[in-house]
C-alpha cells in the first residue's frame, strides 16, 4: 500500500519535472506576446513616438476608430471573398479528386505522393511560381493566350481579376490538403454498403449521393473548417502577386495589420487589428474542437 | 450474363481512369514544373517563345547564386530550422509523455491552448517579438528566429507525439516499474526507443514548419540572419528581374521540403490538422 503511494508521488514529480519545462517556455513565447499585443492594443503606440507605448489615456480608442476605418472593412471583406472562394475550390477540387484516387492500383498509390506536393512547397515558393506564371513576358499562359488571339490583361494589376489570381493560386496550393483528407476518409467506408446498392439497381450518382456524400461530409466541412482558419494566413501570395494592390483590391486584414505595424509604424492600431483577427480565428479554432469532439463521440 | 460483363466493363474503366489520373497530374504540376526547368535556362532561353522543347541545360543560374550571399541565407535557413527543431524535441517529448500518461483536469483545455498557438496567425506573435526583440538587441540573429519558431514547433511536439506514446503499452512500464525501475528510467530505456519513428517524423515536421517560415524571417531580420526564402524574394526587390537565378533559388529553398516531406508524407496530415482531430 505504501509502496503503491511510493510509485504514485514518484511519478507525479516525474510529471512535474516532464511538464514544467514546457509549460514555463510556452507561456514565455506564447502567452506573454499574446498578453503584450492586448496592452499594446490599448495603446496609441508608434515607434517614432516612444512615449505612446505606455499611453493607456484612451484604452479603447483603437477599438473605436476600427468600425469607421473603410481600409479595415475593406480587408474583412477582402478576407472573406478570398475565403469563401478558396475553401469552396478547395473542397470541391479535393472530393473530385479524391474520388478519381480513390480505387485500387498501384499507378494511383503511387500518383498520390505527386499530387500531395504543390502543399508542401515552401509557401514562398507557390508564390514565386504564380508569379512567372501571371508575369506576361514569361509566362506560358500568355503565350498560349496570344496563339489563340485572346487578348489577356495583366492578372494581377487588374481591378477586376487579382483576387481571382490570388483565389486560383491559393487554391493550387491546398487543394491536396481536403484531397488527402477526403481520400482516407473515403477508405473508410465499407465496401458493402456501395454493393448492396448496386445490387438494387442504384446508378453511380444515386450511389454517390445516398451513400459517399452523406459518410464523407463531415470531413468536407472539417477540411473547410481548417482551410477557412488558415485562410487567414495568406500572406506570401499577397506579398508577392499583388502588394495588396491594385489600389486595396486584394488588402487582406493580415496584410493590412502588417502594413500598419510595419509601414505605417501604427503599432498600436495593428495591435488591435490583430487581435481582432485572432478572435474571429479563435471563434472558428472552438467550433471545429467542438465537431471533432462531436464526431468522435458519434463514432 | 451481367457477371461475365462486368469484368471487362470495370477494367475498362479503370485504365479510362489511370489515363485521367496522368493527365490531372500532368496539369496540377505544371505551374511547378514550369519553375523547375525555368531555373536551368539562360536568361535568352527564359524569353524565348515558343518554348524550345529540348534545349541544353545550363548551371550558371545555380552558379551565380552560390557566389552571391545566397549560401550564407542557406545556412541560416539550416541552422534556426535545426535549433528550434531539437529545442522544441527536448522540452516536448517528455511533456508529450506525460501528458499521455495523464487522464486530469485540465488536459482539454492545454489541448485547445495548443491549437490556438498553432491557429494564431503569424503577425500576432510577430508585433510582440518584434517590439521584445528590438528592445534587447536579438532583431536579426540565428537566435531570435530559433525562439520565434519554437513558439509554434513546441505545440507541435506536444500535440504529435502523444498518440505514439498512446501506443506504447503500459504493461511494458508497469512490469520495469514493479521492478523497481525510476519512471525517469522507464522513460528513457523502454519508451523512448519504441517512439523512435515517431520523433523522427516530428522532428522533419517541425523542420519543415521552421524550414518554410517566410513572415517572421522577413520581419525580424534584415542581413545577418536573413533566411533562404527572404533572400529569394530579395532578387526580385533589388537585384532586377533576374528570372534564371529566381528559379534557381526556388528550387534550391524546395528541394529539402520535398525530399523530406515525401518521407513523412504519412504524417502531413496529423501535423496539419493538430489539435481537433486524432491523427
Amino acid at each position: 500500500m505504501s509502496g503503491k503511494g511510493l510509485v504514485d508521488a514518484e511519478r507525479r514529480r516525474f510529471n512535474v519535472f516532464a511538464l514544467a519545462p514546457s509549460l514555463i517556455v510556452l507561456f514565455a513565447i506564447a502567452g506573454l506576446p499574446a498578453i503584450y499585443l492586448v496592452v499594446t492594443s490599448l495603446t496609441p503606440f508608434q515607434l517614432v513616438n516612444p512615449g505612446s507605448s505606455t499611453d493607456f489615456s484612451s484604452p479603447l480608442r483603437n477599438y473605436r476608430l476600427l468600425p469607421d476605418d473603410p481600409r479595415f472593412v475593406n480587408s474583412l471583406w477582402v478576407q472573406a471573398k478570398l475565403s469563401f472562394w478558396g475553401v469552396l475550390f478547395q473542397v470541391l477540387l479535393g472530393m473530385l479528386l479524391a474520388l478519381l484516387l480513390h480505387t485500387q492500383s498501384r499507378v494511383a498509390e503511387f500518383a498520390r505522393t505527386f499530387f500531395l506536393i504543390p502543399m508542401v512547397l515552401p509557401p514562398i515558393v507557390v508564390a514565386i511560381i504564380w508569379k512567372l506564371i501571371y508575369t506576361p513576358d514569361i509566362s506560358p499562359l500568355y503565350y498560349a493566350a496570344g496563339l489563340l488571339n485572346i487578348a489577356m490583361p495583366s492578372l494581377t494589376s487588374s481591378v477586376d481579376f487579382a483576387l481571382t489570381a490570388i483565389i486560383i493560386a491559393d487554391t493550387w496550393e491546398w487543394l491536396p490538403f481536403t484531397f488527402l483528407m477526403v481520400l482516407a476518409a473515403l477508405q473508410t467506408i465499407p465496401d458493402e454498403f456501395s454493393e448492396a446498392a448496386l445490387v438494387d439497381g442504384a446508378n453511380r450518382f444515386q450511389i454517390f449521393f445516398y451513400i459517399t456524400l452523406p459518410f464523407i461530409t463531415p470531413i468536407l466541412v472539417i477540411s473547410g473548417m481548417f482551410r477557412l482558419i488558415d485562410s487567414v494566413k495568406a500572406f506570401p501570395l499577397v506579398f508577392l502577386l499583388t502588394g495588396g494592390g491594385p489600389g486595396s483590391v486584394t488588402e487582406v486584414t493580415n496584410y493590412y495589420a502588417y502594413l500598419l505595424a510595419f509601414d505605417f509604424n501604427e503599432i498600436g492600431y495593428s495591435s488591435a487589428v490583430t487581435i481582432v483577427m485572432l478572435l474571429l480565428v479563435v471563434a472558428v479554432s472552438f467550433g471545429v474542437v467542438w465537431m471533432g469532439r462531436r464526431r468522435e463521440a458519434m463514432a | 450474363m451481367s457477371g461475365g460483363m462486368s469484368g471487362p466493363i470495370r477494367r475498362s474503366a479503370s485504365a479510362r481512369r489511370l489515363v485521367a489520373i496522368g493527365v490531372t497530374l500532368i496539369v496540377l504540376l505544371s505551374p511547378f514544373l514550369w519553375l523547375l526547368q525555368m531555373s536551368f535556362k539562360s536568361n535568352d532561353l527564359i524569353l524565348q517563345f515558343p518554348p524550345p522543347l529540348i534545349f541544353t541545360p545550363t548551371l550558371q543560374n545555380y552558379a551565380s547564386l552560390w557566389q552571391g550571399a545566397f549560401p550564407a541565407s542557406f545556412v541560416n535557413s539550416l541552422m534556426s530550422a535545426s535549433f528550434s527543431t531539437a529545442l522544441a524535441l527536448i522540452l516536448g517529448v517528455p511533456a508529450a509523455y506525460a501528458l499521455s500518461r495523464w487522464a486530469g483536469r485540465g488536459k482539454h483545455a492545454l489541448s485547445f491552448a495548443i491549437l490556438v498557438t498553432r491557429m494564431a496567425p503569424p503577425i500576432a506573435f510577430t508585433i510582440p517579438f518584434f517590439l521584445f526583440y528590438r528592445w534587447i538587441g536579438l532583431l536579426d540573429t540565428v537566435t531570435g528566429l530559433v525562439l520565434v519558431y519554437t513558439s509554434f514547433n513546441l505545440p507541435l511536439v506536444i500535440w504529435m507525439m502523444q498518440p505514439f506514446f498512446e501506443t506504447v503499452p503500459s504493461s511494458l512500464e508497469e512490469a520495469a516499474l514493479v521492478d523497481g525501475a525510476s519512471t525517469r528510467i522507464v522513460f528513457l530505456q523502454i519508451v523512448l526507443p519504441m517512439v523512435a519513428p515517431g520523433i523522427a517524423a516530428t522532428a522533419i515536421l517541425c523542420f519543415l514548419y521552421a524550414w518554410n517560415d517566410f513572415f517572421f524571417a522577413l520581419i525580424l531580420t534584415r542581413t545577418n540572419a536573413r533566411t533562404a526564402p527572404v533572400a529569394v524574394v530579395n532578387f526580385m526587390n533589388y537585384e532586377g528581374w533576374e528570372w534564371g537565378k529566381i528559379a534557381a533559388g526556388g528550387s534550391l529553398v524546395m528541394a529539402p521540403v520535398l525530399i523530406f516531406s515525401l518521407a513523412v508524407r504519412r504524417y502531413l496530415v496529423s501535423g496539419l490538422t493538430a489539435g481537433a482531430v486524432k491523427g
